[in-house]
């Protein structure tokens, strides 16, 4: 058992990647996404037996271990942390790692930056991205480690493929979240990598802080989200706690394109209060990344208060849940210095994140 | 019919895992969804991939196997019907 | 109140040290004890093998708090949180839908699809008893890194948590009991 003293120290994020279709940097990704280009394309022979699908797939086929390897790479060198050192923890977000292994291929991720400790996994459905953050920080807070690796990833595979198809789940051509006509999800496949620090070094003046997070289950479906959004309006709730909205740019949904997870999330926003703010739906541009989605909305979220700028939702054109959810059909300015990432997953499980820049 | 009725029955214990309802414990005429054995919308979606598998039908839409999936009755009259193997 | 503690293998089943007694092991064992000792959750049947697993043992865990603290087995806790952990994830449920896509037979199963993901685990017990508090999985080495990632966890409330690794219907194990800070 380790014991330390609980330190309110402060958790930043001092580097990040994104390693996906649109681009090899974040800065590259939200060029491209400020620009409405989206990485989603038909495919018909990826898999053998699979029907064809709609997805945003990388150019060429990496496994795993090789997205995670380029995109902490690019991370890592923006700083001056030692990835070796016994201070470093690696954390993963992913539902299916490599050839149906997580723990093995992790490890081995984290060797190959020569970091002995163990990792930690989080392996809790479509939210684990955000989830990753959370045990990021609370390790970090805990004080048993100074900086945090935290590295989301999946890749397509034919058993994630067919999965969605036999839970007809997937929208033929590209998915429109929140839109009237949405059919479904897209996948996608991305590596996204931010580096957390409680060390206080001379990166920015301006640094984004870890402000709060939060995790609830609905207690109601494996498969399918509360009708009434009880998990995400908690952890909306949770994430709003002592704080004024006004600095609140946008909440980053996680706007599947499904019809009933699209819904919920109207309601949750509803029921917090929020159906004013602006709202970021990504999976337009990336289809949904699983493990990565988290991490790499996240990242992007960062991006756009940087520029005060939201993207467009590509091909949202009429409204189609109970709650008008704000979505910007041109990139829009916005103004405010934080923002909410939320998510939701199989499970039943929902989470939150807020950061702010400061 | 009955025999194919019964083999269905059988089929669908198996495939859902209703290890606590034998054959005679389904009406042939009650619903199989929500109100009758309390069926949810993955086990229709197994269902559907159940019939493709042993009879080889494929619905057309959601409809279509809406319908043919309501009691057992209707889906052994579907499967008389529709099957090619 | 005292500390509560099942352990489940392949074996057998003790609850606080106190060996249950079971005719059959692996899979079947698990299908006793839930004859034994739930008997009212029908939806038990439709769980694949982990989640059975992790699912007897927080009966067995919440029933015993229930007779300890002289309360009725529901109790209304809707903040508690389910944090559980193993090594190999969802692997078992995963080879089976594996089958389900094979080139030659392919008919993939959506009902064991959406139990290739550990997580599903923790929504079948907040599900059961209704906890809208924290759920999550996480896949470490073993149950000592589990205790010290846990250490990390500020509870303001309690929270139920366990080690729940299933690798055959005769391999298998769980240690659950319920942690607060």
């Amino acid at each position: 058992m380790v014991s330390f003293l609980r330190v309110l120290e402060r958790v930043i994020k001092i580097a990040d990647n994104i390693y996906s279709p649109l681009g090899t940097s974040t800065e590259e990704n939200f060029k491209a996404v400020k620009s409405g280009i989206s990485g989603l394309k038909k495919y018909c022979d990826m898999f053998d037996s699979v029907e064809p699908f709609t997805a945003s797939a990388m150019p060429v086929r990496m496994t795993f271990r090789q997205m995670c390897i380029e995109s902490a790479t690019r991370a890592l060198q923006q700083t001056d942390i030692d990835p070796s050192s016994d201070d470093v923890i690696f954390v993963f977000s992913t539902t299916k790692g490599e050839d149906l292994r997580l723990w093995e291929p992790s490890v081995a991720v984290a060797r190959h930056f020569g970091n002995n400790n163990q990792p930690i996994i989080v392996s809790n459905a479509c939210i684990s991205g955000v989830n990753a953050q959370i045990m990021a920080s609370r390790v970090l807070k805990a004080g048993l480690y100074k900086t945090a690796v935290v590295i989301g990833c999946d890749v397509l595979s034919k058993f994630i493929v067919s999965g969605f198809q036999s839970l007809k789940a997937l929208s033929a051509d590209k998915c429109l979240p929140f839109d009237k006509n949405r059919q479904g999800l897209n996948l996608g496949e991305a590596a996204a990598c931010m580096v957390l620090s409680t060390v206080n070094g001379n990166y920015e003046s301006k640094r984004w802080i870890y402000e709060a997070g939060s995790i609830h289950n609905d207690a109601n479906h494996i498969s399918g989200p509360s009708r009434t959004a009880e998990g995400s309006y908690r952890c909306l709730a949770d994430c709003l706690k002592n704080i004024d909205t006004a600095d609140l740019a946008f909440i980053s949904v996680h706007g599947t394109g499904t019809a009933y997870n699209d819904e919920m999330e109207s309601i949750a926003l509803h029921r917090v209060g929020l159906d004013s703010k602006p709202v970021v739906a990504l999976k337009c541009y990336y289809g949904h990344t699983l493990g990565a989605a988290g991490v790499l909305e996240t990242l992007l979220s960062m991006q756009a208060i940087e520029h005060q700028e939201i993207p467009a939702a590509l091909g949202f054109k009429e409204q189609g849940t109970t709650y008008n959810c704000m979505l910007p059909t041109t990139k829009t300015n916005v103004k405010g210095n934080s923002f909410i990432k939320i998510l939701s997953g199989f499970g039943g499980c929902n989470a939150a994140v807020r950061w702010v820049l400061r | 019919m009955e025999e194919l009725k019964l083999q269905l029955k059988k089929q669908i214990i198996e495939a859902l895992n209703l290890l606590d309802i034998t054959p005679d414990d389904i009406d042939n005429a009650a619903p199989l969804f929500n109100e009758g054995l309390g069926l949810d919308s993955i086990d229709a979606l197994e269902i559907v991939m159940l019939l493709d598998k042993n009879y080889g039908i494929k619905f057309a839409d959601k409809e279509q196997s809406k319908l043919a999936l309501k009691s057992i009755d209707t889906l052994a009259q579907y499967v008389t019907e529709h099957r090619t193997k | 109140m005292s500390k509560i503690s099942v352990e489940i293998s392949g074996k057998e089943c003790t609850v606080n040290g106190e060996k249950l007694n079971c005719s059959k092991t692996g899979a079947e064992m698990l299908m006793e004890l839930y004859c034994k000792y739930v008997k009212d959750y029908p939806k038990f049947y439709k769980m694949d093998s982990l989640s059975r697993l992790g699912f007897i043992a927080s009966e067995l865990v919440l029933q015993k708090e229930a007779e300890l603290n002289g309360t009725t087995r529901f109790e209304s806790n809707e903040s508690r949180k389910i944090i559980l952990a193993n090594n190999n994830a969802s692997l078992n449920t995963d080879l089976k839908y594996s089958v389900t896509i094979d080139k030659n037979n392919y008919y993939p199963s959506p009902s064991l699809f959406v139990y290739t993901l550990p997580n599903i685990t923790t929504g079948e017990i907040a599900i059961r008893n209704k906890y809208y508090g924290e759920s999550c999985f996480l896949v470490l080495e073993n149950i000592e890194q589990f205790r010290e990632v846990l250490q990390t966890i500020e509870l303001e409330s309690d929270a139920l948590v366990g080690w729940v690794e299933y690798n055959s219907n005769s391999d298998f194990n769980c240690t659950m009991w319920i942690e607060k800070h």
